[in-house]
């Protein structure tokens, strides 16, 4: 081996900052991309990234990496395995493919954002090495379940979703192009590095893994867990930039941008890692609740980082911790219902066991919520399956382009008011699900306001016809791949979550 | 779009309709992945009308360099992450053997201290150079309409940085024979900044920054700028320190220089289909060439002087010579003879 170690020479590879002599600096660092300009250039070079890696090592260890995965998704492919899966769980993994993986290959453009238009050479470095990890995940992500689409034909959704407006689509898009996508280094550092990386993707990929080796996904759970390995390394690029926020004076700055985001982050994981966890993953092989999950990972383990950062919990930190009991609960029910709407198939996860379970974790579900699993499965034994499929759209809320469901939130005691919020800007209304989700679209409705959500399409006539069927087709869903319940309605007959009985028989 | 219903089971991705043969794994991850190119009303799900849209869609969309189908563009290398990873490993693999080989003969001791004196002039301050190459390759890749240019531009920009490093290694390195302002960041600074012979290369890399243009920055960058500076460091300077007895410098040079051949085979295999789709993309290529060759040229005249210093020199006017002819040769190999006048 070569003789001089890393920390010999590392700083001689991220000292190459200078002051710009031929062009202004301003045009080489344009605020649009670079939001670095409420920090002084001086201010920049104190940027420290904690975890240090050099080019070499990165090769040797991600090639080890990729050796290891690959292999296992080889032996896998060779094996039954697949077929052998839990559907509620093939719903875990087909909901993941089509939602995440065009977004981890996205977000190697936001790395690279941050690795030209960020402020200080160490922060470019790191960015850079970030923009190989998200290439890799987009393309390990796309590869795996590429494999299966001879087995399950809606591992297709991995590449196609994102060429599709299905809803879920529209609002994983939305979400993630204000993140990383169509934003600016600076809140790409906090927002997605910080907030999401940091603060929630260790639930969904820690929880997930250990989730998926449960139920016997090797696949899936060798390649999440090779992927945070990844995440907790680039992740670090928010903790050096709110540092020099915080020791520049604009320690409020950062507040407002990661306000911003933990509140979207918290959505898009409610909807898509609180159904799994709750919901669609086996009774028999759940780790936590998703609310214990959110509370270890996020609320203690977030919340101290927060604090080390003299920051603070977000305003609406009692709303959020409120939604814990009941937000994914109303999601579930809207996406169990609009089930022909998604590219999974829906496990509504109500058998009689599993709702002990749901009444054990979340007191008061079957007050709120299994008295409408009530009437779903009254009408599924009386075999008017018709009356529990959708007719309409829901409301959707302008900025995290969901489901309005504060009805539910209403009935959970959480909420005084089921109506949506209101917002007028430059003419047109606007709704909202929540306080945060008008907050953040009042608080720069230049960035949202010309955006249409599917209701907004379907008023303005991009959608014909106007019924269910020119939404199914509109949002890229052949009847084949529309979703259907999980278990064939074992659940409404007793049928149980541990393989015995009806559930088993649908495999 | 509206997908039919799967009779058969699926050959390939549904988004890839139509094609004949069955994609390869670097295809099955590349293909169609930006569906925001060209998307209605603007790439991305904000206001449209939003900052980053409303770049992508003048810069973009709207660049000059257009009418082409990117998704049928291919690297020659045909690169995936797994693929470009292990191939780096085992180029790292036999740069450290190079590195083992010199260290164990400890090398650097014998160097003439004149020719430590070109190194920290000309080869210790590169550093900078490279990494506008590398962040610019990253605004390419971020710009780029497909993830086929994408992916090629971000994995040039990690080579770039893996030259970078290797110079911080040998900055270090020397230091500990030659003395310690070799490893001091200002020093090197002071060279870049003010030594009259980087000035031209310095403000062609500071200019290179603002070219925004993706279609500009690509040619720019891929075909004129990093071109040049390739030949005159992994080629030429790689030259001089063979015949000043450096060969550790000559070797990490030209082993840094098969990432920059993968480099300009990628270049010039998009260069041509950008032509061979719309013909009329000849005369912007071509027009961008000629706005940043004169910028290139100047760069290798300031830094070929430095040549002449050597103790075993060369002349700088030989440098100039082989670097132009380099680079004549690259642009005949994308643009033809009519376009290289």
């Amino acid at each position: 081996m070569p003789k001089l170690a890393r920390s010999d020479w590392y700083d001689l590879a991220r000292d190459t900052n200078w002051s710009f002599r031929y062009v202004s600096e301003q045009d080489v660092f344009p605020e649009e991309l670079s939001g670095t300009g409420r920090v002084p250039s001086e201010g920049w070079l104190a940027w420290d990234e904690p975890y240090k890696i050099t080019y070499r090592e990165y090769v040797h260890n991600q090639v080890t990496k990729d050796t290891t995965t690959y292999s296992v998704k080889n032996a896998f492919a060779r094996s039954t395995l697949f077929e052998k899966l839990d559907p509620g769980w093939k719903s875990v993994i087909l909901a993941h493919y089509g939602a995440i993986t065009m977004p981890e290959y996205l977000a190697s453009i936001g790395e690279a954002r941050m690795g030209r238009f960020g402020r200080a050479a160490a922060w470019r470095n790191t960015a850079t090495f970030g923009t190989l990890d998200e290439v890799r995940h987009g393309q390990i992500q796309a590869f795996f379940p590429y494999g299966l689409i001879g087995k399950e034909p809606r591992a297709d959704w991995a590449l196609k979703a994102f060429h599709t407006n299905d809803w879920i689509v529209l609002a994983v898009r939305q979400l993630f192009d204000d993140m990383f996508v169509a934003n600016d280094a600076l809140s790409i550092a906090l927002q997605l590095t910080f907030t999401l990386e940091t603060g929630f993707t260790n639930l969904q990929f820690l929880g997930m893994a250990a989730d998926a080796i449960k139920v016997g996904d090797l696949e899936f759970g060798s390649l999440i867990s090779s992927i945070q390995t990844d995440e907790a390394r680039h992740a670090q690029q928010g903790e050096p930039t709110i540092k020099v926020l915080a020791d520049n004076g604009q320690k409020d700055w950062g507040q407002f941008l990661i306000d911003h985001m933990f509140w979207r982050s918290w959505r898009v994981f409610a909807l898509l890692t609180g159904l799994s966890m709750d919901y669609y993953t086996p009774l028999e092989h759940r780790t936590m609740s998703f609310k214990e999950f959110i509370e270890d990972w996020v609320i203690k383990q977030f919340s101290d980082q927060f604090r080390d950062f003299g920051l603070e919990h977000p305003w609406y930190w009692d709303e959020f911790v409120s939604e814990l009991t009941w937000y994914h609960h109303a999601i579930h029910l809207g996406v169990w219902n609009w089930r022909p709407t998604v590219w999974w198939n829906p496990d509504a996860g109500v058998s009689p066991e599993e709702r002990v379970w749901l009444e054990e974790k979340y007191p008061g579900w079957n007050r709120t919520f299994g008295r409408y699993w009530d009437v779903i499965g009254d009408n599924i034994r009386g075999g008017k399956v018709e009356a529990t499929l959708p007719e309409t759209l829901p409301m959707v809320c302008n900025l995290c382009q969901l489901p309005i469901v504060r009805a539910a939130g209403v009935q959970a005691g959480a909420l005084a008011s089921a109506a949506p919020l209101r917002h007028t800007h430059e003419g047109r209304n606007y709704l909202f699900c929540s306080e945060p989700c008008k907050w953040i679209f009042t608080q720069r409705p230049e960035r949202f306001a010309g955006h249409l959500s599917l209701v907004d399409r379907f008023l303005a006539g991009a959608i014909t016809p106007p019924d269910l069927g020119g939404v199914l087709a509109y949002m890229g869903l052949s009847p084949a791949e529309q979703g259907q319940d999980a278990t064939g309605y074992a659940w409404a007959y007793g049928g149980t979550a541990n393989g015995s009985g009806a559930r088993a028989g649908r495999r | 779009m509206t997908a039919a219903p799967h009779a058969r089971p699926l050959r390939t991705w549904s988004v890839f309709d139509g094609v004949r043969r069955r994609p390869n794994e670097y295809e099955a991850v590349t293909g169609h992945f930006h569906y925001h190119f060209g998307r209605e009303p603007a790439p991305f799900d904000l206001d449209p009308d939003s900052a980053i849209n409303r770049w992508y869609l003048r810069y973009r969309e709207g660049s000059p360099l257009r009418g082409v189908d990117w998704e049928g563009f291919r690297d020659p290398s045909q690169l995936n992450y797994r693929r470009y990873i292990a191939l780096q490993h085992d180029r790292e693999i036999y740069a450290e053997g190079v590195v083992d080989h010199f260290e164990a003969l400890d090398a650097d001791t014998d160097l003439n201290p004149a020719w430590v004196g070109i190194l920290g002039r000309l080869y210790l301050p590169a550093r900078y150079a490279l990494h506008v190459l590398q962040i610019t390759s990253l605004y390419v890749g971020q710009l780029g309409p497909s993830a086929y240019v994408t992916n090629a531009a971000f994995f040039q920009a990690a080579d770039e940085l893996r030259a970078l490093q290797w110079i911080a290694y040998r900055a270090k390195s020397l230091s500990l024979t030659h003395g310690h302002d070799l490893a001091d960041s200002t020093v090197a600074r002071r060279f870049w900044e003010d030594d009259p012979v980087w000035q031209p290369a310095r403000e062609t890399l500071e200019r290179l920054l603002l070219a925004y243009d993706w279609g500009e920055a690509f040619v720019a960058l891929n075909l004129v700028v990093k071109p040049a500076l390739d030949a005159l460091f992994k080629t030429g300077l790689a030259d001089l320190a063979q015949a000043n007895g450096d060969g550790l410098t000559a070797q990490l040079l030209r082993d840094s220089g098969v990432d920059s051949a993968r480099s300009q085979a990628w270049s010039t295999n998009l260069a041509r289909h950008a032509t061979a789709s719309r013909p009329g993309n000849a005369a912007v290529l071509a027009a961008w060439e000629r706005t940043w060759r004169p910028l290139a040229e100047r760069a290798v005249d300031g830094l070929s002087t430095v040549f002449g210093d050597a103790p075993k020199a060369v002349d700088p006017a030989d440098v100039v010579a082989a670097v132009g002819a380099s680079s004549a040769a690259l642009r005949a190999s994308w643009a033809g003879e009519p376009h290289t006048a």
